[in-house]
């Protein structure tokens, strides 16, 4: 643009450019700009305090703007938004608004949420808002209020004529956080609507109409897949316009979006980055049928169960993955010397064989998948639900059928696959919040090129925190748990037990059922009660014992006399894959400025600690622990948690640059998804 | 190993319904006993060869068909080992980015401009990488080789064939039967300056001729030729030809002409250019006739006709071992054996197709990148020598190229590779080991070190026995053994008109004194004048008895004097100033030894013990010791006998300032044996092995190294 188009001679109101399907373009990056990326995002990580000083100016502004609005009547404040919406599409340029004309945007809001909700913005949210706006990931503290804080950014933005995606963790969220935020929507005249799983396609095309739609990222993923099926064949928005002129041209099926213009993310890190270790994929039932015929599974089973552990494969610790040895395959090669079907071709006998194997030896009943009328239900390995329409790929959902003596399903195959990444780099602009965005800092900026604005809290954290205690065994860890637990509850102060898994929560359960202790689980199974058994969770004496995926999103309100008490006591019993995961549930305690204390109980028999990568350090910290006590030892299970954390960063860079090589080879197939 | 059968990216691949474009040719042809099929790319030129299966596959597109049909119809075909679902993305991809398929998708404009810029940018890699070799595209000379190809036909046949043959053959006898006139001088003719103007004008003609040859072979068998134009080896423009089509060809003996049609024509030309001239008389014809015949035959051998390098004689050896891209693939099977041996990599493809490429792959690896190493550094440090600059840009690409590039591709292996995640820590231990291994070697394990040079025994100018003044010789007075006092005679010589010059003189000083004596009172002017002839004669007669006194050579040291031809001496003519012997005084005999600058500072510091080997008695070794280092000039060395005429190692300076200036600085050292020396052994020759203990070799190659640099580039 030259200097002259700058600044507009004629205050004209400027509509929004008629983008068919808004997306992002794939971003053109060549080895250099990616190493670039990868020094920027160390100076980028460091800058997140500074990044929240330069927030400041919209304080102002809305300080400049609030007063005028307070002295509306209602009915003038509804005029008012009618004037801000065609200033704030003067004003906008290239997904950008000035600082006045935002300040003035949250200056309405604010006082419109006041006089709807009964809430007013605390500065502190303006300014996490200010930074989603401007396409930043603002970190706050737990129980600062992000779901009102959300509300600016999301009003301001579709205000402003860009349809606005609200994305939480889980659909109660999505729905609560949609419900309790809605009049001041209705004030604003903005339209909402909600996006559940289990919802049917017309349903969902409707609500990607209204101006700001709430929904998990899972739900919006998968409904962008969709679409993307259908228009990757049109590949360009020129040509998908071109193609609506011609009669009968355009989409052959309706679309369900319009688009990726503008996320606000909650939980920002772990959306962005914890999930996005395994790319989406759509799969249907034999569509193709291209599928395996049931003999060669069943062959296949007959044959992997026939073979011996250690002769014929091996099952490397810590690794989830069946080697097949040598011998193995000439075992293989002797046992179908003289069979035609098509179980003798070796690349069909192999691999029969080897998802047979991993059915066998690394997929377990009860903590892999469930058995549910007469049907293999997946459990989620990282919220630990059961997802009852999902299947495994590649024959192995049929192998596993056999194992547990169901019925086998016809083969499902994928119809479209995409990775988080890819998703959420083609949306126009992101913006959003999470309490520990920090640490994930500099792969937030190489992925997506999203900096983090460290926002103050609004009143100080007192929170404590216990040194952590180390045990040798998992045994010996839960007794000591179990003791403090009692010990608290005694005292009437609440405790929240956090554990790693379900099975760590049922074993959390046994434990204080044995010692006689009154408590609440958070599981899979509760799932619908989650947010009220939360919420609870701050009442005086009460224990509770949850995954760290359970119950987010939700505040837990202190009850009478806790606060005096010392707050809530959130009881670490395990470390997490990542720090950020730890944070996480310690940031449940010492909301706004509440008292609260963390304690962590490790154990050296943890999860982190085992595998065979970990043996030698297992070992070390023992023979350390006999010397130095078991203080000494915390440090080799953080050390562990770090390589962890390393692996999984490692494991999602390679899904990205395996995304950007099947791009350059799949170009034949048109488009990515 | 697993090859999983299905992807999950088939469902992208399955829909497609594609089609083969045009300009797409298949040919089949034979490799080491498997049949595999070449698909020949019209538009660009360009070769894939393809499985039977991925054949298969090719000829079953046909735009109504869709992939997965045709999967599945060739896993039925091929049921014994059906191609993987990834395979065939993966041969898809590879005809989609030649633009061999068509598909029934609009086109993606975006990706074709994509693609389009990522080739351009690596053909701008590849020329930048390769700076020695730049290509210059001139013209198409198809329809030229096509409208002429009639004349060269009955040369690509058997009979044609033979007489090639019985030419080449003719002249590698003629070669063999005028040797000795053939070397003679050879150097200087070639490096003499108006020989390089010759050679600039015979060049591109041979290589024209050459390239002559690759494209009507290529032509003859029915391939196109589309591309001539220049290339510039080293800076110096060569001419090159495509001739791709040959890949084509069913036959590999076909394949092979073609590629060593060039070698075949030069060595022709070669033959022919020795009967000219061995026959013409000397003149400008067969001036020019010697340099064809140089270039053809020396270039061919060195560069062109050497499978190690990726010339004529590259592709001529792959196609006849049936082993194409053998470069690329014996590299890439060196790399795939340290992976799977020393990393434990699992599942790494080996890219072998056939039985018994091993043993070619990984023996021509290793020979060929000892061969570019040596040719890439002998090129650099020549032209350095030349232009500095230019050399040491060169040598520094040089270097770059062939060890840093696979250094830093290695390291970000070792760094990144995801196949070494489990075990990066180990393989870098292995790495690291091995390199300490070999550290260790070269910089711990002493080898034993000694500097050879050639020595002559050496006396100083006094002690050399000079004639004075002319004579004949009349008695040789002492010789050999017996020690004589200094001022003793030794040679006495005989001039018998001295003696008669000096009677005449005292007879006619003698006259003169009387004449003066008789007219001193009479007349003051006449006897002035006499005075003054008396004191003229008088003068006269001292030197003349000068001249008689010198007649008696005298020892000029005590010591034993040695008169080399003694009995022969008898009678002889001496001039003045020649040579008659020595006197060797009491102290020891010495050698002086030159040594090269780049030796003289460890031979200096560092000589521990001195071995002498003389001529006359090699075999058999004297211990010897070094006395000291002789100050003097740096470009002289004190005898021929230490030069390469005279059979030492020493390169004479021919336009030097004497005779026995040097092209290197020398550094001259006096090497005395422990026992006396007898002295019969002045101005014998000996080896002298100057022992400096035992130091690792890393130190004497880093070293040595250095000198080259610091010689080379005179830094």
């Amino acid at each position: 643009m030259s200097d002259f188009t700058a600044y507009p001679p004629t205050r004209r109101i400027r509509l929004p450019r008629i983008v068919n399907y808004a997306e992002a373009p794939d971003r053109e990056e060549t080895e250099v700009d990616r190493a670039w990326a990868w020094v920027q995002g160390a100076f980028v990580a460091q800058g997140a305090r500074w990044r929240a000083l330069q927030l400041r100016p919209i304080l102002w502004a809305v300080r400049w703007h609030q007063k005028r609005y307070a002295a509306m009547s209602d009915e003038d404040l509804r005029a008012a938004v009618r004037d801000l919406r065609i200033l704030l599409r003067q004003r906008l340029r290239d997904q950008d608004l000035p600082v006045m004309v935002a300040g003035q945007a949250f200056a309405l809001i604010r006082e419109a949420s006041g006089r709807v909700l009964g809430k007013r913005h605390y500065d502190v949210q303006i300014l996490g808002a200010w930074a989603m706006l401007r396409g930043q990931i603002a970190e706050m503290r737990t129980g600062e209020g992000k779901t009102l804080c959300a509300t600016l950014a999301v009003a301001t933005v579709a205000l402003s004529g860009r349809q606005v995606h609200v994305m939480t963790v889980n659909d109660y969220l999505a729905a609560r956080d949609a419900e309790e935020t809605g009049p001041l929507y209705d004030f604003l005249g903005l339209t909402r609507a909600t996006v559940l799983e289990g919802q049917s396609g017309p349903v969902r095309q409707a609500a990607y109409l209204q101006d700001i739609v709430y929904g998990t990222n899972k739900e919006m993923a998968f409904d962008y897949l969709r679409d993307r099926a259908i228009l990757r064949r049109a590949p360009g928005n020129l040509q998908r316009k071109v193609d609506k002129l011609v009669p009968g041209g355009g989409p052959t099926e309706p679309l369900r979006m319009r688009g990726l213009p503008f996320a606000i993310i909650d939980e920002a890190d772990s959306v962005l980055i914890d999930e996005a270790r395994t790319p989406l994929i759509i799969s249907g039932a034999g569509a193709l049928q291209g599928g395996m015929p049931d003999g060669v599974f069943i062959a296949g089973m007959d044959a992997a169960k026939g073979m011996v552990e250690g002769r014929h494969f091996t099952l490397p610790r810590g690794v989830k993955r069946v080697e097949i040895l040598d011998a193995g395959y000439d075992y293989l090669e002797d046992l179908t010397i003289d069979r035609d079907d098509s179980f003798a071709i070796p690349v069909i006998r192999d691999h029969a064989v080897q998802q047979a194997l991993n059915a066998l030896y690394l997929f377990h009943l009860g903590d892999a998948y469930i058995v549910k009328d007469g049907k293999v239900q997946i459990v989620d390995e990282n919220t630990g639900r059961t997802m009852p329409d999902r299947t495994w790929s590649d024959g192995l959902h049929q192998m596993i059928e056999l194992k547990e003596g169901l019925e086998i399903s016809p083969t499902n195959e994928t119809l479209s696959r995409m990775t988080y990444q890819r998703f959420f780099r083609r949306y126009t602009r992101i913006g959003g919040m999470t309490g520990t965005a920090q640490d994930a800092a500099w792969e937030l900026w190489t992925v997506y090129k999203l900096a983090v604005a460290k926002i103050p809290t609004n009143k100080p954290d007192i929170r404590t925190r216990a040194p952590d205690r180390v045990f040798r065994t998992a045994d010996a860890k839960w007794r000591a748990i179990t003791r403090r637990v009692a010990k608290l509850h005694a005292n009437g102060q609440p405790v929240l037990i956090g554990t790693r898994s379900i099975l760590a929560s049922q074993e959390a359960s046994a434990r204080l059922t044995e010692a006689g202790l009154p408590h609440q689980v958070l599981s899979a199974d509760q799932d619908a009660d989650e947010a009220a058994i939360v919420a609870q969770a701050g009442l005086p004496g009460q224990i509770t014992v949850a995954t760290n995926m359970a119950g987010r999103g939700t505040d837990i309100k202190l009850g009478p006399g806790v606060a005096e008490n010392g707050g809530l006591v959130v009881i670490l019993t395990e470390r997490h894959d990542s720090r950020r995961v730890d944070r996480q549930l310690e940031g449940r305690c010492g909301r706004q400025g509440e008292p609260g204390r963390n304690e962590a109980y490790l154990s050296l028999e943890d999860d982190l600690m085992l595998g065979p990568d970990a043996a030698r350090a297992r070992r070390l910290a023992y023979a350390v622990s006999l010397v130095l006590g078991t203080r000494a030892i915390g440090r080799f299970i953080r050390d562990r948690q770090r390589r962890t954390e390393t692996l999984h960063a490692q494991s999602r860079r390679d899904l990205m640059k395996q995304d950007r090589q099947l791009g350059d080879i799949m170009a034949f197939s048109g488009q990515l998804e | 190993m697993v090859r999983a059968l299905l992807s999950s990216d088939w469902y992208r691949v399955a829909p497609l319904k594609p089609r083969l474009r045009g300009h797409l040719e298949v040919h089949r042809q034979q490799y080491r006993g498997d049949t595999w099929f070449v698909l020949q790319d019209l538009h660009s030129g360009k070769y894939h060869r393809i499985t039977p299966a991925a054949n298969y596959i090719i000829a079953l597109m046909n735009g109504r068909r869709t992939m997965h049909q045709i999967w599945e119809a060739a896993c039925l075909r091929f049921d014994d080992d059906p191609p993987t679902q990834s395979e065939t993305i993966k041969l898809m991809a590879q005809l989609h980015r030649s633009d061999l398929i068509a598909s029934d998708l609009p086109p993606d404009m975006e990706e074709i401009g994509r693609r389009h810029a990522k080739q351009e940018r690596q053909t701008m890699m590849a020329r930048i990488k390769n700076p020695m070799a730049l290509r210059l595209p001139l013209l198409d000379p198809d329809r030229f080789l096509g409208a002429t190809v009639g004349l060269v036909r009955p040369l690509f046949t058997p009979v044609g064939f033979v007489l090639w043959l019985a030419l080449v053959l003719s002249g590698v006898v003629l070669a063999v039967l005028n040797w000795d006139v053939l070397t003679q001088g050879f150097t200087d003719q070639v490096l003499a300056a108006e020989n390089l103007l010759l050679i600039a004008l015979a060049y591109p003609f041979v290589k024209a001729v050459h390239e002559l040859g690759h494209g009507y072979a290529t032509k003859v068998w029915g391939g196109e030729v589309h591309e001539i134009g220049l290339m510039f080896l080293v800076f110096i423009p060569v001419p090159y030809v495509d001739a791709s089509a040959s890949s084509a060809f069913d036959s590999k003996w076909r394949r092979a002409v073609v590629g060593g049609a060039g070698i075949m024509v030069e060595t022709a030309l070669a033959t022919i250019a020795l009967i000219v001239w061995l026959n013409a008389e000397p003149g400008l014809v067969r001036a020019f006739a010697f340099n064809v015949m140089l270039i053809g035959g020396v270039s061919t051998l060195l560069f062109n006709g050497n499978p190690l390098l990726r010339f004529d004689g590259y592709f001529v050896f792959s196609d006849l071992i049936e082993i194409p891209n053998l470069g690329q693939r014996s590299n890439a099977y060196v790399f795939y054996l340290i992976r799977t041996y020393l990393f434990r990599v699992k599942d790494v493809p080996d890219g072998v197709t056939a039985k018994g490429e091993r043993k070619w792959l990984f023996t021509y690896a290793i020979a060929a990148f000892v061969y570019r190493v040596f040719i890439s550094f002998a090129i650099a440090l020549f032209v350095a020598s030349k232009f500095f600059f230019i050399g040491i840009l060169l040598a520094l690409w040089a270097l770059f190229n062939t060890f840093v590039q696979p250094l830093l591709k290695g390291i970000k292996y070792m760094l990144t590779s995801p196949e070494l995640r489990q075990k990066r820590g180990k393989a870098m231990g292995l790495v690291a080991g091995a390199l300490a291994g070999v550290a260790a070697l070269l910089f711990s394990l002493p080898a034993p070190y000694a500097t050879v040079a050639h020595g002559v025994v050496w006396l100083d100018q006094d002690a050399i026995l000079r004639a004075r003044t002319d004579g004949f010789v009349a008695d040789v007075a002492a010789d050999g053994t017996a020690p004589v006092m200094q001022g003793a005679p030794v040679v006495t010589l005989d001039d018998p008109i001295l003696e008669n010059r000096i009677t005449i003189l005292e007879s006619q000083l003698r006259e003169a004194q009387l004449r003066l004596r008789a007219i001193l009172l009479v007349d003051q002017v006449q006897a002035q004048l006499l005075r003054d002839r008396v004191l003229l004669l008088e003068d006269q007669l001292r030197g003349l008895e000068q001249r008689r006194t010198d007649l008696v050579v005298q020892a000029s040291a005590d010591g034993t004097v040695v008169v080399p031809s003694a009995e022969n001496l008898n009678g002889m003519l001496i001039r003045q100033g020649e040579v008659l012997g020595y006197v060797i005084g009491n102290d020891d005999m010495r050698l002086r030894v030159a040594i090269p600058q780049g030796l003289a500072e460890i031979v200096r510091n560092r000589t521990q013990d001195v071995q002498i080997m003389f001529q006359d008695a090699i075999g058999t070794s004297v211990p010897g010791r070094l006395v000291v280092e002789v100050p003097q000039s740096q470009d002289t060395i004190p005898s021929l006998a230490l030069s390469t005429e005279a059979g030492g190692d020493i390169v004479l300076n021919p336009s030097g300032a004497t005779e026995l200036s040097t092209l290197q600085s020398v550094f001259q050292f006096e090497v005395a044996t422990r026992d006396p020396m007898p002295v019969t052994r002045v101005g014998a020759r000996a080896l002298v092995k100057f022992d400096h203990g035992r130091e690792p070799i890393g130190f004497r190659i880093y070293r040595s190294l250095r000198q080259l640099f610091l010689r080379q580039f005179r830094v």
